[in-house]
């Protein structure tokens, strides 16, 4: 017998869960977030700041927030951040919508529907917004962030096209980051730990294949030690094995090694096989055979001097005997995650054992800086040096703390931060339908922008940055000067002056063709209007609709504390465009462009307002059912910087700080933000997909159906079916 | 096979803190740690419910070991106390304690955690700072090339154990052992980089304390039957020792993955045993005159060995495998035939010894860094207590070989260091705070709670009643027994500071710890002389402190963080 239980899935039992849920998160987000102790049913004790695992921890019966939680959790497994911002951004959607059913309820329906029930009414007209929120996801969003939000991107690069970090920008990338997951009184250590194992692992040629690398395996590069303070965390050149060794042997000069997923000693009889002993004689010599076998390899390996056995089995005593004889020293029972990682820094394949007496020389051997034991706290490891051949130079993090649910809580976050950059360093591909029989000004506005700028950007970018700098500095020395006094003024920040000297270089380039110095009181942003582009543009424009002359100056250039803003606006490049003009005599077009890596915006819900703020301005061209989602959508996304900004009062409160941004946006002046800190653009881009993708979920259920089943009665039923 | 149940909803509890079965829990620990704390503490007598193991101590680490705590918070904190006690042995109920009293005090000021924990983290930096500088005024240089100091902090640790029940003699004869134990350990040419040796202890329950002895080399303990059998050796020179790791008792070993098929008659057994006197007789052609043995030795092979004159000692056990490797220089042979001759290593002698009821073989090394501590007491609970008061003792002198310096104790770093912490937050408010977002009243609060739960910490070193006093020039403490008469002359009373640096001769003035006071700049720099003067003074280990007190406030820190907490009910 089944019996079964249905509840309506309606928006406010969807708002209910939430909103039970973002009491929990959002009281560890931010700056001013607090812990939460999870325990395991192991007895394990976690702190946590983490929104996925809290809401993993909560282990949630209800059905609807099960759904939720699977939904951050695939988002999680794509990103690695951002659980709290959605469950607090779902919750405020979900707020937006129930409360203008409350107000409008027939706006939506056709008249035909009226005949049905109430409550099918209400999925229908939720069916319809959802669909809505479908297509607005799918075609219009993306189009917002590439012609309006792109504007305003900074890049984390010191250089755009080597992607290049500077550490200054690293460090406001990476506190902002810690800021939200570790604890207040650890965040800026952990961050500047971090950016000291970023630099020591990285060279100047490495790309994403180190972030890859290190994403995949961070669990064999870092150590745990508890017992001790945070502050004796920090970082160690080479590998650490979490082993101890079967045999130590020191050795000085030349090491080299080897690798071995098998026994060094002849097995006495193989697998599947029948050894028939016929006397005891033959049991004796075969015995003998083996131990000479051994003896005989382990002397090969030691004429080719090699001094370090590592092994991913036990090895037999007589194998660690001979080593210890030979001067070889063991090490044994490495996990295949370590061993794969050794492979992939040094690309040493295995050694096969049996083969090797044939060939007078062992070619699977690699050099090793040091070999030694490394004692922390008591416990003993073994310290490889590898010589890398990748562009990853191996260094482990020693994590202390004084208890391990900390450590853990800094291991995961370390994790997910270089998650984040992996994300990072990644272009973010945006596709967008733009409506031609809309008859807007904007739609026909764009396809003049594009097409103008198909031509002339590619040009100009190679003016800027492939400029050679020998003439650069030839040209602007008057500027050189004036770059000097204005970075200057920048002496309040954080970033010493010896810092700035060094960048000054990397700074002049975009400088030189400096018209107009847009004066605004707090020196923090500076932007520059290029005549080249402007000129052609200008004519375009004024043609069309005065409205967007104010928007001519489309490439900008902004120095934010050393950062540079690369022109993203017209990133769309050649190929989309040629795409548009064939589709031009047809109503809708379809443009693919793409969030550039490294684009970063400052922190403080700076992405949240501004894309609301773009988003209302939307909205006001729609349609009447088009422009409450939008601007639901735009108002929820208020949601993020009320929370962060919850405890500040007087000019720093939200409202103040709202009023500001608004106000400066209007006028087009950059926005001033209180607090240091970026956060990465393709990370919130994608954060907002996966809600509004969930949200679409939510509102196309319409019953709830609950199943109690007998598990035995299924056990018995399943094994009929099989049968 | 039935399902597996699906899983039950987690317990989720906000501000955990505010709770008042997290606050009853949280005193009860703080009584029971309290309550252990230094010579006069009281002793806690732990049993199971159905018999067994019954544990007499006052010590953190097997107090916490024994103890099951179930709510997290407590579980938090006394973890990292466990954590501290494994890496630094001493100084657990300080960091306990501690810990407990922040919280408390801090719970008390409804301050938001923020600032609490800013403000937290900038006093113990600034504790830290002043007690790693030169002028502070409450820790001493550690002299090596003399044992007062090294034994008053040995003697220290032994008394602030009661549990141990030593009598005065006995405290300065197993102090005496200690320190001549951890000399033993370290190595007489080292150069540049010293590995000290190892102190094994070896139990001898039932004895009298004074029996206690340190032997230079290794103690393997045998019957009485099998000492007899063993001969009586007359070399001058060192004897040749071969050690097995590997088993020597006949068993076939690993046939691998494949069927093994015997013909009729043949026997395997046979085949292994005549390896083994192979074996045998490589060993006596290489004049080996010791054979020791991991694990089992066939008693054809020992009887062969033993008509060659040479002694089989088997069933070592893996413990003593290290220390021996270590001890004789030898390889660890794992090979049942051709030893390689580097393989060997040597003993200066062997001897048969018997203490109390048990009898052991006695290898003396040459010269290595091994010794013995033959640690006796008079019933198993107070050996245990014993046995882990020795280890803390070791490892402390082992921190101090690091770290030369030593901090005053019996109370006195602590109230000298919340007279310091008192002084600066009044006078220099602005260098604590620089830049921050909080106020100097919320610095004062906080400091206020910080001094007063390092003075709580030493308040807790009176059991009796008695009063606690601290004077105002040097920050000290002073104690004052229960039944003294009121009103009369503090000199009179007072004898000596906490530590017994300084005497009530001096021209002080005092007052009560709780009571409120001014404050005052505790006099620092430490003159030598002072030092020099005083021959029992009473040491705390300062890379022990040092870490309890970061470890406390981190905790403390932590703990005073949580909004939520999340208890899995699977």
């Amino acid at each position: 017998m089944l019996s079964s239980m249905a509840a309506a899935g309606s928006v406010t039992a969807a708002l209910q869960v939430t909103e039970v849920l973002e009491a929990i998160v959002s009281c560890c987000v931010g700056p001013e977030g607090r812990q939460v102790l999870c325990t395991k049913p192991t007895g394990e004790v976690l702190l946590s700041r983490n929104g996925g695992r809290l809401l993993e921890a909560l282990h949630l019966e209800h059905p609807i927030a099960r759904m939720i939680v699977d939904c951050v959790s695939s988002h999680l497994k794509k990103t690695g951040d951002g659980a709290k911002t959605f469950i607090i951004y779902l919750c405020h959607l979900l707020r937006g919508l129930h409360s203008i059913t409350e107000k409008e309820k027939d706006s939506l329906m056709c008249e035909n529907i009226q005949t049905y029930g109430r409550h099918w009414k209400n999925c229908c007209q939720w069916k319809f917004i959802s669909q809505a929120l479908l297509t607005f996801q799918t075609q219009v969003l993306d189009g917002i962030m590439d012609q309006y939000l792109s504007r305003h991107f900074l890049s984390i690069f010191s250089s755009a096209k080597e992607k290049t970090l500077c550490r200054s920008s690293l460090e406001l990338l990476l506190e902002a980051y810690f800021c939200g997951r570790v604890g207040r009184n650890n965040h800026k250590f952990i961050s500047q730990l971090m950016c000291d194992y970023f630099f020591k692992c990285t060279t100047c040629k490495s790309g994403t294949d180190v972030f890859e690398l290190v994403d995949d395996c961070f669990v064999e590069l870092n150590v745990g030690v508890t017992g001790l303070p945070v502050s004796d965390s920090r970082i160690i050149a080479g590998l650490v094995l979490q082993k101890d060794f079967s045999r130590y042997c020191p050795a000085d000069g030349d090491i080299r090694m080897v690798i071995v997923t098998e026994t060094i000693q002849p097995l006495f009889s193989a697998s599947g096989s029948e050894f028939i002993l016929n006397s005891e004689a033959q049991f004796q010599t075969s015995q003998f055979w083996i131990m000479e076998k051994t003896k005989a390899i382990m002397k090969h390996l030691c004429s080719q001097n090699v001094t370090l056995l590592l092994s991913s089995v036990r090895q037999p005593d007589l194998v660690i005997y001979y080593a210890g004889v030979n001067g070889i020293s063991v090490v044994e029972c490495l996990s295949s995650e370590e061993i794969s990682l050794i492979q992939r820094i040094i690309g040493l394949s295995p050694f096969v054992p049996l083969h090797a007496l044939s060939q007078c020389e062992i070619s699977n051997t690699a050099l090793v800086k040091f070999c030694k034991p490394l004692i922390l706290r008591s416990r003993r490891y073994v310290h490889l040096g590898l010589i890398s051949t990748c562009t990853f130079i191996p260094h482990c993090i020693v994590l202390c703390g004084p208890v391990q649910g900390l450590i853990k809580q800094h291991e995961d976050a370390l994790h997910g931060a270089f998650k984040m950059l992996r994300q990072l360093f990644k272009d973010l591909d945006l596709n967008y339908v733009t409506q031609a029989n809309d008859q807007s000004d904007t739609a026909s506005l764009f396809i003049c922008k594009n097409s103008g700028e198909s031509y002339k950007v590619p040009d100009a970018r190679n003016g800027s940055i492939q400029k050679p700098y020998p003439d650069t500095v030839i040209e602007n020395k008057d500027e050189l000067e004036k770059t000097q006094t204005y970075l200057k003024a920048y002496s309040n920040l954080a970033i010493s002056d010896v810092e700035l000297e060094t960048y000054i270089p990397y700074s002049i380039p975009k400088l030189t063709p400096a018209d107009t110095f847009q004066t605004d009181e707090t020196l923090r942003c500076l932007s520059l209007e290029k005549n080249r582009l402007i000129g052609d543009y200008e004519a375009l424009l004024k043609s069309s609709s005065t409205a967007y002359s104010t928007r001519g100056n489309n490439r900008i250039e902004i120095c934010y504390e050393n950062l540079q803003v690369t022109n993203i606006t017209g990133k769309g490049g050649l190929l989309p465009v040629s795409f548009k003009l064939q589709n031009m005599g047809t109503s809708q077009s379809y443009l693919s462009s793409s969030v550039p890596a490294g684009c970063v915006l400052p922190v403080g819900g700076n992405f949240e307002i501004l894309l609301h703020y773009y988003l209302l301005n939307y909205a006001k061209k729609c349609h009447q059912s088009e422009e409450t989602v939008v601007s639901i959508i735009a108002n929820a996304l208020l949601g993020i910087p009320k929370v962060l900004y919850k405890s500040k009062t007087g000019k720093d409160s939200f409202p103040h700080m709202y009023i500001r941004a608004v106000h400066a946006l209007q006028t087009n002046e950059p926005i001033v933000s209180s607090q240091a800190g970026l956060e990465s653009v393709t990370g919130k881009c994608q954060l907002l997909t996966s809600v509004l993708q969930c949200l679409t979920k939510i509102l196309t259920i319409d019953l709830v159906i609950t199943v109690k089943r007998h598990p035995q009665k299924v056990h018995s039923q399943d094994s009929e079916d099989e049968l | 096979m039935s399902r597996l149940d699906a899983k039950k909803p987690s317990l989720c509890k906000s501000e955990p803190l505010t709770s008042e079965r997290v606050r009853t829990t949280l005193s009860v620990l703080k009584t029971i740690v309290t309550s252990c704390y230094g010579p006069s503490g009281r002793l806690k007598q732990l049993h199971n419910g159905s018999g067994g193991y019954v544990c007499t101590t006052s010590q953190s680490s097997a107090l916490l070991s024994h103890l099951s705590v179930t709510h997290p918070i407590l579980k938090i904190l006394t973890a990292s106390v466990q954590n501290h006690v494994s890496s630094f042995s001493d100084c657990g109920l300080f960091t306990a304690i501690l810990c407990c009293n922040l919280i408390e005090n801090v719970q008390r000021l409804g301050l938001t955690p923020t600032s609490v924990i800013r403000l937290n983290t900038h006093l113990l930096s600034l504790c830290i700072s002043y007690l790693k500088s030169e002028t502070c005024g409450c820790r001493i240089p550690v002299d090596f090339s003399s044992t007062q100091i090294l034994l008053c902090l040995v003697r220290s640790i032994l008394t602030s154990k009661p549990a141990c029940t030593l009598t005065r003699a006995e405290t300065e004869h197993i102090s005496a052992l200690i320190l001549r134990a951890f000399l033993l350990t370290i190595p007489e040419n080292a150069e540049g980089h010293i590995i000290l040796g190892k102190c094994l202890i070896v139990p001898l329950k039932g004895q009298r304390v004074i029996d206690s002895t340190v032997l230079p080399g290794i103690l393997i303990e045998m019957s009485e039957v099998q000492l007899m059998r063993l001969l009586p050796i007359k070399k001058s020179a060192a004897l040749k020792v071969a050690l097995f790791c590997t088993t020597l008792s006949g068993d076939i070993s690993d046939t691998g993955e494949g069927t093994v098929v015997l013909s009729y008659g043949v026997s395997l057994e046979n085949a292994v045993l005549d390896q083994l006197l192979n074996l045998g007789r490589q060993l006596v052609s290489d004049h080996v005159d010791l054979v020791l043995c991991q694990k089992v030795i066939h008693p054809s092979l020992k009887q062969f060995l033993n008509m060659h004159r040479v002694i089989a000692i088997d069933r070592i056990g893996v413990t003593l495998m290290e220390p021996l490797t270590k001890m004789t220089g030898t390889q660890p042979i794992g090979s049942l035939g051709s030893i390689s001759p580097n393989s060997y290593g040597s003993v200066k002698d062997v001897c048969t010894a018997k203490f109390g009821s048990k009898h052991f073989v006695h290898l003396t090394p040459n010269e290595a860094t091994i010794c013995s501590l033959l640690l006796c007491n008079r019933n198993d609970t107070a050996w245990d207590e014993l046995k882990l008061t020795c280890q803390t003792a070791l490892h402390v002198l082992q921190l101090t070989l690091k770290e030369p310096w030593a901090l005053l104790g019996g109370g006195c770093t602590e109230t000298h260091l919340a007279a310091y912490i008192r002084h600066k937050t009044h006078n220099n408010p602005e260098s604590i705070l620089k830049d921050d977002e909080c106020t100097q009243t919320e610095l004062q609060l906080i400091a206020e709670a910080f001094c007063s739960a390092l003075e709580s910490v030493v308040g807790s070193l009176e059991h009796d009643g008695g009063e606690i006093l601290t004077d105002m020039k040097y920050g000290h403490l002073w104690s004052v027994q229960a039944d003294s008469p009121c009103l009369v002359n503090w000199p009179d009373l007072l004898s000596q500071c906490g530590c017994g640096l300084y005497n009530s001769r001096e021209e002080l003035s005092w007052s009560f710890l709780r009571s409120t006071h001014h404050p005052f700049v505790p006099q620092t720099c430490l003159s030598h002389e002072a030092v020099g003067s005083v021959s029992n003074l009473t040491l705390d280990c300062l890379t022990a402190k040092l870490s309890g007190l970061q470890v406390a406030v981190e905790t403390a820190n932590l703990i005073l963080d949580l909004s939520y907490v999340i208890e899995d009910t699977n």
